[in-house]
């Protein structure tokens, strides 16, 4: 009788154009794929169709990465605070066409709006402002014996935050004075798309920016090319052990972002109301497609029903639905095979024993959907306890003594980040000093920001993003 | 769990002094989870059932030393009729009022359904005895008030004397018996959310009936953090089993779209069974005038002048 | 009166142990031949074994702690400079070659027990993130590392293939084949350097023998080879070293900050600043 309902309010498409087709952008301009090949892009909120991309083929890559050596050449020419003015260009059109991108991200990818709009995109323009300023200060970042650029760059980004991935690869290496050949994800290639016309629009040097379009086996040509003197993957574990071994005897720089398994650890005495909203947002950002994600929950015993019947409240509160509504909290689920693998491992958990709590909620009928789920009951040898599971299910593990936590949470083949959530500071330093991760997020989670360096500990990969840091990703020592 | 609750939902001091002390905010936290809160999209239908909602959970207030007989009559009928020219607006909740203009409030408002509340407690500022503020508390019951909005004693507060507050409440709690108790925390000189949700847990155990942000009376009046915060500590009161209590907003919020945000926080973290004036009221002057301009602009497409609806 | 021979032995969790396959190999300087104990998969796996113990112990000192360790070595070799001089010389090397060598090495160590201390200042920062948050990168070092030693007959050539990565706080287990001999003369200035047992342990032998298990064994993080090895022997390793994702660094810097770099995990912390 009270209820009160909010009403759709629905982001307009109109303010995106796309083409029916799209080719690989190298030297500067649209190119047509040597492989004739193209796949379909879709929406994994309607499965409508969106547009053709090119499949990238052994020639199309060596033509993009002969155009990035060719931009090389005029790139290293170009002086340090020219660089910079080229990326605070991009970062001014990005913000002034940011609704654009935004809708398309959501379109293609199927996350949200409100993350789209205000998460991805201030993001992926701070980014671009952030490397712009070190472009030419490159020397005072870590001295002048590491400071030279590699040359060509090739770069692998996944299908999560698909510009915001674009801009975390191209911004530094840019700054440092590489040139690019970038792969964006096969089911998430617009944005990058439209990121190529901005290139255009700045003026920025032919061959400095390339972009090739296409599947895993075009990712592979990449990195097999042999003039690549660089590769930068973020993506899956497997894959990046695949990458590494593709490249093993060769003189190649190599950074990788992988997965992870992170775990949240909520102390008996955290703030418990601020705990539930970071462990929601540690695990349902962005459907839980995040390398990041605190998918293991590690609750103190004592406290564990009291912080579950929390968790479980405020989980039936999140909104799941159409991407473009305002709204929404939880969009589509990036894929089929995505969804699939979400499926199979949850009904796994369930029948290994682990309770499951979903939300009640209606899902739409076309499209990529899943129940925000929460297990617990779970054993530290079920698969949901220990495989990255990349989508919005949280699995719960409980814990007696710091120690302990410390045990569970490192006891993963990952490192790439966890969350501490207590009000004693002398526990979250004991703590934090403890855990095998990249990236800490301490009464917080999910946080980002460029000036922060980001990358894992263990098999979550090696070199870091972002900040000061990430610029050693993209330069050696000049010895 | 309802082992530490008497009657009049009071919860006993050795209960409430350990939730006290158990007290913790992660303040910046509570500003993610606001800001997060307001890019609520609210279009359409469930606009115009929020500008409804909010215009019968309105306390319509004056509470200025210049106050008269003649501007209670006015504001007391405009909170029963606050549209003239559309039935479908719903009257206000209350009108509020000082103790000594309550029985001129009472006499418009019998016949219908909306509520005389009286400040007391020394209002605003509280620095009185005990028995002054059961005194002052006793007029306005003797006097038809329907609800009393009092103040917690806030020297005591910083002090350090939390049972002197409780204490205080409780004794003004006796006084009410049935008649509605509302208690201003003033958020705005508590200033730290540790400290709001201490004083909410202070005043809920005390017996209050609703916890209220401001008395209006000082510039920082009420924020949507304190309403957040204030909503958390009632929602744990109820999972306690220590009864369901109530919010009021007051102090500043001044046009419909803020009440909106305010409405968002109440219904996303206390839910749907909060969003009636029975749990949820807005302290307003001149907030009623924006909720039904923007009620009018909704069914007309037009936007509104105040000139077309009464003074209150 | 018969001249007694030295045991030359490998260096491994504070002791000196024969290889257990009871192989050796031959170092033939003009003077003398020395046989070297030659290092089989089993004394790899033991010496890792020590390796991950010794890395919680030297991680556990304090900077200020290790810098003085770091600091003994130098120390024990100024103290018996002349016959790491004459074992130089054995190696073919001039007097005057040999003398510098062994100052340039103790030199080496001093730089780098002059940085333990320091080096986390230069490489961690806190970082400006656009809210209201402490966000801070510091460093942390890897663990357990394995360090191929150039075949450069030097004394510092073969401390530097170990100092960048214990200066951090890893542990190491350092491998040569050419300067086998030198490097298990230095073992025994190193045992009495107070180095905790297994922090630092010296294997001889061929790389060859044991490449795929130092890219196979999961405790070593990383593997870094200061020698100039067969793009063969470079790939057996990178690809074995791929499936527990293995930092390897084929010749890293050796001077300077650069060469701490590598052997240093960055660990950003956020927390919000409130009331």
């Amino acid at each position: 009788m009270n209820n009160w309902e909010y009403a759709e309010s629905i982001e307009s498409e109109k303010i995106v154009k796309i083409e029916k087709k799209y080719g690989h952008f190298i030297n500067g301009e649209f190119v047509s794929p040597n492989s004739k090949k193209y796949l379909d892009t879709i929406s994994p909120s309607s499965e409508e169709v969106l547009s053709s991309i090119s499949i990238g083929n052994e020639k199309d890559v060596d033509f993009a990465v002969n155009a990035a050596k060719e931009g090389l050449k005029q790139w290293s020419k170009t002086s340090p605070s020219e660089r910079s003015k080229y990326l605070f260009k991009l970062a001014r059109l990005i913000q002034e066409r940011s609704r654009e991108f935004a809708v398309l991200e959501s379109l293609d990818g199927g996350k949200p709006i409100k993350e789209s709009r205000d998460f991805d995109l201030p993001q992926v323009a701070q980014n671009f402002f952030y490397y712009a300023g070190w472009a030419d200060k490159i020397d005072l970042a870590w001295g002048s014996g590491i400071s030279k650029p590699y040359g060509v760059v090739g770069q692998i980004i996944p299908w999560n935050f698909p510009l915001l991935m674009l801009s975390w690869k191209v911004a530094p290496a840019l700054a440092t004075g590489n040139t690019v050949v970038l792969k964006p994800a096969e089911t998430t290639p617009l944005t990058a798309l439209l990121f190529a016309e901005l290139c255009d629009e700045v003026g920025l040097p032919k061959g400095v920016f390339n972009l090739i379009t296409g599947d895993g086996t075009t990712g592979s040509e990449l990195v097999n090319h042999k003039d690549i003197k660089k590769i930068a993957f973020t993506g899956s574990t497997s894959v990046g052990k695949y990458i590494q071994k593709s490249l093993a005897g060769r003189d190649v720089g190599l950074t990788l972002e992988l997965g992870g398994k992170a775990a949240n650890i909520v102390y008996n005495d955290a703030a418990l109301d601020e705990a539930v909203e970071g462990v929601v947002n540690g695990i349902f950002f962005n459907q839980g497609h995040v390398c990041c994600a605190g998918s293991r929950l590690l609750v103190q015993e004592d406290i564990h029903d009291v912080f579950i019947n929390k968790l479980e409240k405020r989980m039936q509160t999140l909104r799941v639905g159409n991407p473009l509504d305002k709204n929404t909290d939880i969009g589509a689920i990036n894929s089929k095979d995505q969804l699939d693998k979400i499926t199979d491992l949850v009904n796994e958990g369930v029948s290994d024993g682990g309770e499951l709590f979903q939300i009640e909620c209606e899902l739409p009928k076309n499209g990529f959907w899943f129940k925000p789920s929460l297990f617990t009951g779970v054993q530290a040898n079920y698969k949901i306890a220990t495989e990255e599971i990349f989508g919005p299910v949280l699995t719960t593990l409980t814990f007696r003594t710091p120690d302990e936590a410390v045990e569970i949470a490192n006891n993963t083949e990952y490192g790439l980040s966890a969350g501490i959530w207590t009000e004693k500071g002398s526990k979250i330093l004991w703590t934090a000093d403890r855990l095998d991760a990249g990236v800490i997020w301490a009464n917080t989670f999910n946080k980002f920001d460029p000036a922060s360096p980001f990358g894992g500990y263990k098999e979550s990969g090696f070199g870091r993003e972002g900040g000061r840091h990430g610029l050693l990703s993209y330069l050696k020592a000049s010895s | 769990m309802n082992t530490n609750l008497s009657m009049n939902n009071i919860v006993d001091w050795t209960t409430t002094s350990d939730l006290v002390g158990n007290v913790k905010v992660d303040q910046v936290g509570v500003l993610d989870r606001v800001s997060s809160l307001a890019t609520r999209s609210i279009k359409r239908e469930s606009k115009l059932d929020a500008l409804e909602k909010i215009v019968s959970m309105c306390d319509l207030t004056t509470l200025e030393g210049e106050d008269t007989e003649g501007k209670i009559i006015q504001m007391s009928s405009k909170a029963i009729s606050p549209d003239p020219s559309d039935d479908n607006v719903p009257s206000a909740a209350a009108v509020c009022v000082y103790p000594a203009l309550v029985s001129t409030a009472k006499k418009i408002v019998k016949d219908s359904n909306v509520k005389v509340a009286s400040v007391s407690s020394y209002f605003p500022s509280g620095q009185a005895p005990i028995e002054s503020k059961i005194s002052d508390t006793q007029f306005a019951i003797d006097e038809g008030a329907d609800e009393i909005d009092i103040v917690i004693n806030r020297k005591a507060f910083f002090e350090g004397d939390y049972k002197k507050v409780y204490e205080e409440i409780k004794a003004l709690k006796d006084v009410c018996g049935e008649i509605h108790l509302k208690t201003i925390l003033e958020i705005g000189e508590l200033k730290t959310y540790e400290n709001i949700k201490k004083a909410s847990v202070i005043a809920l155990c005390a017996g209050s009936d609703f916890i209220k942000t401001s008395t209006g009376k000082i510039s920082n009046g009420s924020s949507r953090e304190a309403c957040l915060i204030m909503a958390r500590t009632v929602r744990e009161f109820e999972s306690y089993g220590y009864g369901i209590r109530g919010i009021k907003v007051a102090g500043g919020i001044r046009d419909a779209k803020d009440a909106i945000r305010y409405l968002v926080i109440i219904n996303e973290e206390l839910g749907g069974s909060w969003l009636s004036a029975d749990y949820f009221r807005f302290g307003a002057s001149s907030l009623l005038d924006d909720v039904l301009k923007q009620i009018k602009k909704l069914k007309t497409n037009a936007y509104q002048s105040s000139y077309y609806f009464p003074r209150g | 009166m018969t001249e007694v021979k030295k045991t030359y032995k490998h260096y491994v969790d504070g002791k000196f142990v024969r290889s257990e396959s009871g192989k050796v190999y031959a170092i033939d300087l003009k003077k003398e031949k020395y046989e070297i104990p030659l290092t089989s998969k089993k004394d790899l796996r033991d010496a890792v074994t020590s390796s991950k113990a010794g890395f919680a112990k030297w991680n556990s000192l304090t900077m200020y702690n290790k810098s003085q360790i770091l600091y003994r070595l130098s120390e024990m070799i100024e103290g018996n400079k002349e016959s790491y001089i004459s074992l130089l010389q054995q190696h073919g090397l001039t007097k005057n070659d040999s003398k510098n060598d062994v100052e340039d090495a103790v030199n080496t160590i001093i730089w780098y027990a002059g940085i333990v201390d320091k080096w986390e200042q230069l490489t961690g920062n806190l970082n400006p993130v656009a809210g209201d948050y402490f966000n801070i990168s510091h460093q942390e070092p890897i663990g357990v590392t394995f360090s191929l030693s150039s075949d450069d007959i030097s004394l510092n050539s073969l401390v530097k293939s170990f100092l960048p990565a214990m200066s951090v706080g890893c542990s190491v287990i350092s491998f040569t084949n050419q300067n086998a001999v030198l490097a298990l003369k230095l073992s025994e200035d190193i045992n009495n350097s107070d180095f905790p047992s297994g922090s630092l342990n010296i294997l001889t032998g061929n790389f060859e023998n044991i490449v795929e298990d130092v890219g196979a064994h999961v405790e070593i993080r990383l593997a870094a080879i200061y020698s100039n090895i067969s793009n063969d022997l470079l790939e057996t390793l990178d690809v074995k070293g791929s499936d527990s994702v293995k930092r390897i660094v084929n010749l890293p810097s050796d001077e300077g900050l650069g060469s701490i770099i590598p052997f240093v995990e960055t660990k950003t912390v956020w927390h919000p600043k409130g009331q």
